[in-house]
């Protein structure tokens, strides 16, 4: 807490003394702050989030280098304020090529809403899918150069140090489903594999080729990194009378990952079409079968989708398809795993009132989230929403959360 | 024979210059709305848009922008970033229009909070730009070649010889009916239009409240768009205007989009 404490106070004394020297020298300073109150609709109506937020951007530009820094606060009522650089990064600009050194969020791909190409940033899925997108990815140091021809893009990222996906605490409504919720005894974690080193060797780097014209837009992108989630590597102690497991240890490792992908968008008289999809080399899969619990398979993960007006209505729609190929039948996940989103959106009194409806439809599961949304501007900048998260089904990566409906409000005021 | 030569080109010209106006005054409607269409604005702009939002009861809301523009060979690239309000900081909007009458222009959305690139429809032309009284099409310059014009009669309007000029869409679910323009003669300045929704009932007008030379160009610096129905209108004010400074190819790019201002 002390140290939280000092850590803050360094911050906001540096924040002030930019603030004081910003406005001579053509520092800018942007942010919001948020007040965010959720509800769960069952049991008790329990407060799911009461979150008060303040992000600020401070950026600064000369003619060919510039800086962005993008401190964060989170508080809660009963928590220790959460406190961190969200991104925080330079730029280099040369005639035909851009360099970024720092923390900084990187995102590729044509997608809404789901991750396939956009795999270089990891997430924070504290809260599952319901933050908003930019709190949802998390910063990497990083350095990123692109190069340009025309209106073609060469992208190179290196990352030195990995960062895993942040998952909730096991206390937490949002704590996913077990992998390992069959296993006949309490399984024990071993966390002593989980990290992985931050040397040179375990670097990871992206690689992308991007297009824009009149006809298509597209992308092509390679990597080699390591899988942003754990694997469960199981160890099992065996009575050797009755058979049975007297211990169950569950080891999580990272493992490397490569992987080659693209996406497309193109317009097709009133539609946008939509595609990406990549090719995943050596993804571990739970499988019972196996002594470690764990078989390694090539995976596949695309989407098609579409975005169109319909009656003055913005509506998208996209197929996601995730396949394991070479599929063994002990697999703990299915071969197939197909999902569906869908949103409509449209507003009023000339765009101080937003209605918007989107969601997430899990076709293995029957499976859904729901989440629909009102924004009012009571002023420009200031705008007060509206929201409901509601999930249908008993199982899959939205039914296991069916205990979960909430409602909530937030109100944000941007300057 | 030298003096015969010179008599018949004095005639010529004399007869040219007398066939000229004549021509003129029976130019019909397309060959007005063509001149208007082609009316000189330099080859690239530069310019701060400012929109003023007044709702009926006189209250304001302001949207600012900075945009650029550029004509090439067979195309016009333009693209837009949004100043203020703050929550819409950093958002670029970029435009592709063709000169082919029935070619879609091709449009990009930058989203911040996204960090992404978004190609989007120009078919959404019918949508209002950021909440104004101005469509995304009213913004654009539409081929004369998607209307049929005729040419009503000719007068004068605030102290401007006028042609006016009924257009209506060749496409049947437009969102304009039809419109009316006030044409200046030789200045092909569009003065007046009056927009009339679906149900031919008279929806919008658009003013043209100053124009200025820039350049030896004629640009219209402040125009307003009054919904009659909702009596609600959108000032519209072109400021710090630059005209061929010779802005490069690459602006018009993604690069830039994200790169912001």
């Amino acid at each position: 807490m002390f140290k939280l404490t000092k850590k803050l106070s360094v911050t906001i004394f540096t924040v002030i003394l930019l603030f004081s020297i910003g406005n001579a020298q053509g520092t800018s300073f942007h942010g919001y702050t948020r007040s965010y109150v959720g509800m769960l609709t069952s049991g008790d109506n329990d407060f799911s989030i009461v979150q008060n937020t303040f992000d600020l951007d401070i950026e600064h530009s000369r003619k060919n280098v510039s800086f962005l820094v993008n401190p964060y606060i989170y508080q809660y009522p009963e928590k220790d304020l959460d406190f961190n650089l969200r991104e925080a990064y330079m730029d280099i600009y040369f005639k035909a090529m851009d360099i970024r050194i720092g923390k900084q969020q990187i995102i590729w791909g044509s997608a809404d809403g789901v991750f396939i190409t956009d795999v270089v940033s990891p997430k924070n899925l504290e809260e599952f899918l319901l933050r908003d997108f930019e709190e949802i990815r998390v910063g990497i140091t990083s350095l990123k150069a692109d190069y340009y021809f025309g209106n073609k893009t060469l992208e190179f990222v290196w990352a030195p140090i990995f960062n895993p996906t942040k998952m909730p605490d096991k206390s937490s409504i949002w704590f996913p489903e077990r992998n390992l919720s069959n296993a006949p005894i309490e399984p024990t974690i071993d966390n002593s594999q989980r990290k992985v080193e931050n040397n040179l060797e375990n670097s990871e780097v992206f690689a992308k080729f991007s297009s824009m014209g009149s006809l298509i837009d597209y992308e092509l992108m390679a990597g080699y990194m390591w899988d942003d989630e754990p694997t469960m590597h199981i160890q099992k102690t065996i009575d050797r009378e009755t058979q049975k497991p007297t211990s169950i240890t569950a080891i999580p490792q990272h493992h490397r990952l490569s992987l080659a992908g693209g996406s497309f968008s193109t317009t097709l008289g009133p539609f946008v079409l939509r595609g990406e999809g990549a090719y995943y080399d050596g993804k571990y899969f739970q499988d019972s079968n196996q002594p470690e619990g764990v078989v390694e398979k090539n995976y596949l993960h695309y989407l098609v989708g579409t975005d169109f007006t319909l009656f003055d209505v913005n509506l998208s729609t996209q197929f996601i398809q995730e396949t394991i190929l070479d599929y063994d039948d002990s697999i703990r996940d299915e071969q197939y795993k197909n999902t569906m989103t869908f949103l409509a959106k449209d507003d009023f009194l000339r765009q101080k009132l937003t209605v918007e409806f989107f969601s997430y439809v899990g076709l293995n599961n029957s499976d859904a989230l729901l989440r629909p949304k009102v924004y009012y501007d009571l002023q420009d900048s200031f705008e007060l929403l509206f929201g409901a998260n509601l999930f249908l089904g008993e199982k899959g990566r939205f039914g296991q959360y069916n205990e979960n409906d909430m409602l909530y409000t937030k109100i944000t005021y941007t300057f | 024979m030298k003096l015969t030569k010179l008599i018949s080109k004095v005639l010529i010209l004399i007869l040219i210059f007398s066939v000229l106006p004549f021509a003129q005054e029976n130019m019909t409607g397309l060959e007005i709305m063509q001149k208007v269409y082609n009316r000189p604005t330099g080859e690239d702009q530069t310019a701060k848009l400012t929109m003023t939002l007044i709702d009926s009861k006189g209250n304001k809301r302001v949207r600012e922008i900075k945009q650029f523009s550029r004509d090439f060979e067979d195309m016009e690239k333009k693209i837009m970033f949004f100043i203020s309000p703050a929550d819409v900081r950093n958002t670029a909007f970029m435009n592709w229009s063709y000169d082919e009458a029935d070619k879609d222009d091709d449009q990009w959305i930058y989203l911040p909070a996204l960090s992404k690139v978004k190609r989007i429809s120009s078919d959404s032309k019918s949508d209002y730009f950021m909440g104004s009284d101005f469509t995304y099409d009213d913004l654009g310059e539409r081929h004369p070649k998607e209307d049929t014009h005729e040419l009503l009669r000719e007068e004068t309007y605030q102290g401007e010889d006028c042609y006016v000029v009924e257009s209506i869409p060749k496409q049947e679910d437009y969102m304009y009916s039809r419109t009316i323009t006030w044409v200046v003669k030789d200045k092909w300045i569009a003065l007046k239009k009056k927009f009339f929704d679906e149900d031919g009932e008279h929806l919008k007008n658009l003013t043209v409240e100053e124009y200025q030379n820039i350049k030896d160009y004629r640009i219209i610096t402040n125009s307003i768009m009054h919904n009659v129905q909702k009596d609600h209108k959108t000032d519209m004010t072109l400021e710090n205007v630059e005209l061929d400074t010779g802005i490069p190819e690459r602006k018009f790019t993604e690069r830039m989009m994200k790169r912001g201002l």
